[in-house]
């Protein structure tokens, strides 16, 4: 009990600690040029607090309840088996990204503001995993809105300061709408504590089931905003680009998964997904999903911008989890889950590829980046190999994962929808190649008519490579012992 | 309605007093008609007061030739009420004129709304 | 009887004798009668709330012992002692937030005399609260808006006279309706009492008489009460009553005065028609609309606002709607959402009001938020307590707005035929504020080139930072640990009935 807390509440304090030792200048005033102490301190607390969030599950399984925020509503936490696995996901991607950003924010202002915020929103990470009922998930999911803002605002221009309002505006908008949910369930349902399978009372099912599924169907949208599903997704590629480019691999590959976390509890914990399947409110969300699938490698296919690119690409894959998940059976929800760790680790891996492409050249668009191959082969290996894990080429996680949400959605019975699914998985793939190779294409091969004498050694510093390392093996590790992790989420599913 | 009407005239004349009154404090940008709206408006109330602890033949209550039975006096408590709201209505008065005084010194016009101009081109 | 039970007799007295006795002292002098008067009336509040809430029941204490339907009374319950407890507290925080400000705002001679006006709010406060006497109140309502007139033009701006005097023109027609309301009651009745009146309207109401003479009794005292406590359609008056007047004034005027005639009205909605009865009629639909209205058109209007103190202003619009709506629900649990919202409005207000003005110091005193860039940055303290109020205002769970809201939501999920129309309102109410309060939150945390304004720094401002320190953590207080203070409320409105 006590390590959940801590991992909890010290990366909380130390981030408050941060902002407040380490002052933003005035304007003005010079910033100190020392960053070491800074640095140190940071690099310290991420450690600890992942240390604090390794060992929470190892030590604490039953449930504890903080305080009570009113009589009927506790802050109580408890790990379970998804949780751990998000955690997992979050605490090794915020180590990388963390550990990135010490070289690449070198020349960002404002540094104890980036990390101060930084270590905030990993406190409130961990406490979405560990969250035990819907109201404590709630209260970190909107903590978690406002501890981001900053890390996408941060540079300050106009541009990032809009970015940041439509990021909030649309979290809160989602936020509410899934307020809007825990009004009614406080009255259908005995309490709101996770339980596998669900918590709807009999009585509550049969007198307003259908208006039990529209309050499902507003959750969903409103939890999904956070995931990008189509109609809510158009902050994603708004505010990606703007935030730098560590935090926007925290963005992608974490926060949105927060949105996921949030409809696993929801379909899962709360209403059941037996309460669910067969639904309107399945048919509905499918077709949602799949259209955000189609629509975000589309448009991901369209994108000149490098960043803006794999934002649209983390839309459409988001939605193949979000896919898995309404499909609602044992293999689509293994393929869900394991998309889950590979679509983190991959996609922080790419948008650290980007950010050290951004860094070291200044680059942003997909044009201007032929030859890149030959300046910086070991980033452009690390976003090859992550690539053709987003595509799902064996043996990376990406090929697992697909294969697992095609065979639960082949298996789910589901008129027209069970093989439209899986075409449209196969399509967006091919449309992933299409968008993510050409960069390997023209980096590595650049053409006859390229002028190669202006070409330098470009490849960033230990500290920037080695985490692109890290998160670029990690998918290719989970792909080939697909069994083992395999078996474990399926723990997860069955509700352990 | 209509004998209830005439039995009653006095407090029908007293609700027509109020909302002229009233309609002249809300809609007039006169400030001087605007206190005249607000007397007018009290005073309908207290003739409404006064009209309701009236009863027809009964003297004030005062004690003369030692008459002691209720029966020959008006109820007291209406009375005291209006006197109460006289006090309270002549101070409020009072406040807006004095406020009066201190806009037409400044903006050297009675208008609220050529007031309210003046201040918006000041841009404070 | 107790010797407790004469304390809210000797609060009011207290008040009202010290705000006399303020006019002949000097204004340092003065400034410290105030601050021990509003300590020794929340002191006794505190005292009178525990004593109530170890008996269990109210009382009613007689004013020169005259028995009931003679006498002036009057009557103390859990809710009537919170409430006083209460109003002390936010006065004192919003009076020692706006203290070093006041020099500044007020000329050296009239220092005293704001005192005066402040003693004198206070003391019209608790009566308005205590009192069991319809003709009291009135009168007591009038003290209020007198003395909160003062407060607003006492910074002689021409500003701050133009909206005292449109302060004095709503607030007047407000009272003379309800004086009118009252006369008619007092006609249909034959009594001032509360308790007497209610059960002479239960009475009539059994008969089935006079039933439209009634309903139009309460329907003026309830728009008279609207007008004043600036419910939407009336609330043309409030942007510039807050917004020029001075800080204090401002933080006391929106979270106080409104306050007090709203209570004013639960106590007569309780008290005086009865709870089902007022009910029953159609006036709780209309509060309802118009509560909804002003939720969405306030807060329309604070986007559009470029001044600061102007926003927060139009914010309190959107807020007051939000308790009419709770009144417009016809629920017990839409009543006690209501009162809490009561509180967690007026202690973000003052909040925000207090912490806008250290905001604008640190700007060369323009309220543009073109100017309060990184506002945060020069005055930290300012920055954080602003931030804090704006959380409270969108509704971020652990602060006090969260409650209110969920205590609404819950309310509303209740009413079968008016849960959809509050969520929804609820909804983009929410998204509203969060427009206006998080656009100017980040406006002060940019830091965008040069600035021409130099920061302060906490020895500069001590008493100030400790102010918001407090006032944060009334806030947070609300939102973490609201159960105690809601089954309060729902005591108090129990010995209401």
């Amino acid at each position: 009990m006590y390590f959940i807390l801590l991992s909890i509440f010290f990366p909380i304090l130390a981030g408050l600690f941060l902002l407040i030792r380490f002052r933003t200048p005035l304007s003005g005033e010079k910033a100190g040029t020392d960053r070491k102490p800074l640095l140190v301190l940071t690099g310290i607390f991420l450690v600890i607090t992942a240390v604090f969030a390794f060992a929470a599950p190892l030590t604490a399984r039953e449930g504890f309840t903080l305080f009570y925020l009113t009589e009927t509503l506790p802050i109580y936490f408890r790990i379970d088996s998804v949780g751990q696995l998000f955690s997992l996901l979050a605490v090794i991607v915020l180590l990388c990204a963390g550990f990135f950003s010490f070289s690449y924010m070198k020349h960002e202002e404002r540094e104890s503001r980036y990390y101060g915020f930084y270590l905030i929103l990993f406190g409130v990470l961990n406490a979405l995993c560990f969250a035990g009922n819907l109201i404590t998930f709630y209260l970190f999911f909107e903590l978690l809105t406002l501890s981001s803002m900053p890390l996408v605002l941060h540079n300050g221009s106009r541009e990032a300061i809009m970015a940041g309002l439509k990021y909030l505006f649309y979290s809160l908008c989602g936020a509410y709408g899934a307020l809007f949910g825990i009004y009614f369930l406080y009255q259908s349902c005995d309490t709101l504590t996770f339980t596998a399978g669900g918590v709807l009372k009999e009585t509550a099912v049969t007198q307003h089931g259908g208006f039990l599924l529209l309050t499902a169907f507003v959750m969903l949208l409103g939890f999904g905003v956070k995931a990008g599903m189509f109609p809510m997704h158009a902050w994603l590629p708004t505010a990606h680009p703007v935030a730098p480019a560590p935090a926007s691999a925290v963005l992608s590959a974490v926060i949105v998964k927060a949105g996921v976390l949030a409809v696993v509890r929801i379909t899962g914990y709360i209403f059941g997904t037996g309460f669910l399947r067969g639904t309107w409110v399945q048919t509905v969300w499918m077709c949602l999903t799949l259209i955000t699938v189609f629509m975000g490698s589309m448009l991901a296919y369209r994108e000149p911008v490098l960043k803006k690119r794999l934002a649209y690409s983390t839309v459409s894959q988001l939605s193949y989890i979000l896919f898995g998940l309404a499909v609602m059976n044992e293999a689509s929800l293994v393929g869900s889950l394991f998309q889950v760790l590979a679509h983190g680790f991959v996609k922080a891996a790419l948008f650290l590829c980007a950010g050290a492409i951004i860094y070291k050249t200044g680059k942003t668009r997909v044009e201007e980046m032929r030859g890149i191959g030959k300046e910086m082969p070991l980033t452009m290996w690390c976003w090859t190999i992550a690539s053709l894990g987003l595509v799902g080429i064996p043996p990376t996680g990406g090929f697992v994962s697909k294969w697992y949400l095609a065979l639960g959605s082949l298996k789910s019975g589901l008129p027209v929808l069970d093989v439209l699914g899986p075409i449209i998985l196969l399509v967006s793939a091919l449309l992933t190649a299409g968008y993510l190779l050409p960069l390997t294409i023209h980096g590595f091969f650049p053409g006859g008519d390229y002028d190669y004498s202006g070409l330098q050694k470009k490849e960033p510093r230990k500290l920037m490579t080695v985490p692109i390392l890290i998160l670029t093996s990690l998918p290719v590790v989970i792909g080939l012992f697909p069994d083992t992790i395999a078996g474990i989420i399926l723990m997860a599913v069955k509700g352990r | 309605m209509g004998p209830n009407l005439f039995t009653n005239y006095g407090e029908a004349v007293s609700a027509v007093l109020f909302c002229i009154g009233f309609t002249n404090l809300l809609l007039q940008t006169n400030l001087i008609k605007k206190i005249i709206g607000l007397n007018i408006m009290d005073s309908a109330i207290y003739l409404f007061l006064a009209e309701k602890g009236y009863i027809a033949g009964r003297v004030a209550p005062i004690v003369v030739n030692g008459v002691t039975s209720t029966e020959a006096y008006i109820n007291p408590i209406p009375s005291g009420l209006v006197l109460t709201g006289i006090v309270v209505s002549v101070s409020v008065t009072a406040l807006m004129l004095s406020l009066t005084i201190r806009l037409y010194t400044r903006y050297h016009t009675l208008n609220l709304d050529e007031i309210s101009m003046q201040l918006k081109k000041e841009g404070k | 009887m107790n010797f407790i039970c004469n304390f809210p007799f000797f609060s009011i007295l207290l008040s009202l004798f010290s705000g006399t006795v303020c006019s002949v002292l000097p204004a340092k002098a003065a400034k410290a009668v105030n601050r021990v008067v509003i300590i020794a009336v929340g002191l006794m509040s505190a005292v009178l709330l525990l004593y109530l809430l170890s008996t269990g029941e109210s009382f009613i204490y007689w004013m020169g012992h005259f028995p009931a339907p003679w006498g002036n009374e009057i009557r103390a319950g859990v809710l009537e002692a919170g409430m006083a407890l209460f109003f002390c507290i936010i006065m004192y925080l919003s009076m020692a937030g706006g203290a070093h400000k006041l020099p500044g705002e007020v000329v050296e001679s009239k220092h005293n005399l704001y005192y005066i006006l402040v003693n004198l709010l206070l003391s019209s406060l608790l009566a308005l609260v205590y009192t069991n006497d319809m003709f009291t109140a009135y009168v007591f309502v009038e003290i209020n808006t007198i003395s909160a007139c003062g407060l607003i033009m006492i910074r002689q701006v021409g500003r701050t006279i133009e909206a005292a005097v449109r302060y004095m023109i709503m607030s007047l027609l407000g009272s003379g309706l309800l004086l009118f309301g009252l006369c008619i009651m007092y006609d249909l009745t034959g009594h001032l009492l509360m308790s007497n009146i209610k059960e002479s309207v239960a009475q009539l109401i059994a008969a089935g008489e006079y039933q439209i003479p009634l309903i139009v009794s309460v329907a003026l005292m309830c728009i008279g009460l609207c007008i004043k406590s600036a419910l939407f359609p009336f609330h043309a008056w409030l942007p510039d009553a807050y917004g020029y007047s001075t800080v204090s004034s401002a933080a006391i005027l929106s979270s106080l005065v409104s306050k007090g005639y709203i209570f004013l009205l639960i106590k007569i909605i309780y008290r005086v028609i009865g709870f089902d009865i007022f009910n029953s009629t159609r006036i709780i639909d209309v509060l309802f609309v118009f509560g909804l209205m002003g939720m969405i058109f306030g807060s329309l209007s604070a986007i559009k606002e470029n001044d600061i103190r102007r926003m927060i202003a139009f914010s309190s619009v959107a807020q007051i709607g939000y308790i009419y709506m709770g009144f417009g629900m016809g629920t017990q649990a839409g009543m006690v959402a209501s009162v809490f919202h009561i509180l967690s409005h007026a202690a973000t207000k003052s909040l925000l009001f207090i912490a806008a003005i250290g905001l604008t110091d640190v700007s060369g005193g323009s309220r543009k938020f073109i100017d309060l860039t990184g506002a945060a940055y020069r005055n930290k303290w300012a920055g954080v307590a602003f931030t804090a109020g704006s959380l409270s205002m969108v509704g971020i769970p652990l602060f006090s707005g969260f409650i209110s809201k969920l205590l609404f939501a819950q309310a509303a999920v209740q009413v079968e035929g008016k849960m959809l129309a509050s969520l929804i309102v609820l909804g983009i109410s929410t998204v509203l504020n969060a427009i206006y309060f998080m656009k100017t939150v980040i406006r002060i945390y940019t830091t965008a080139g040069e600035s021409p304004y130099s920061g302060v720094t906490f020895r500069d401002m001590k008493a100030y930072a400790v102010t918001l320190l407090f006032f944060i953590l009334l806030n947070v207080a609300l939102g973490v640990s609201s159960q105690p203070v809601v089954n309060m409320i729902e005591q108090g409105l129990a010995m209401f009935a």
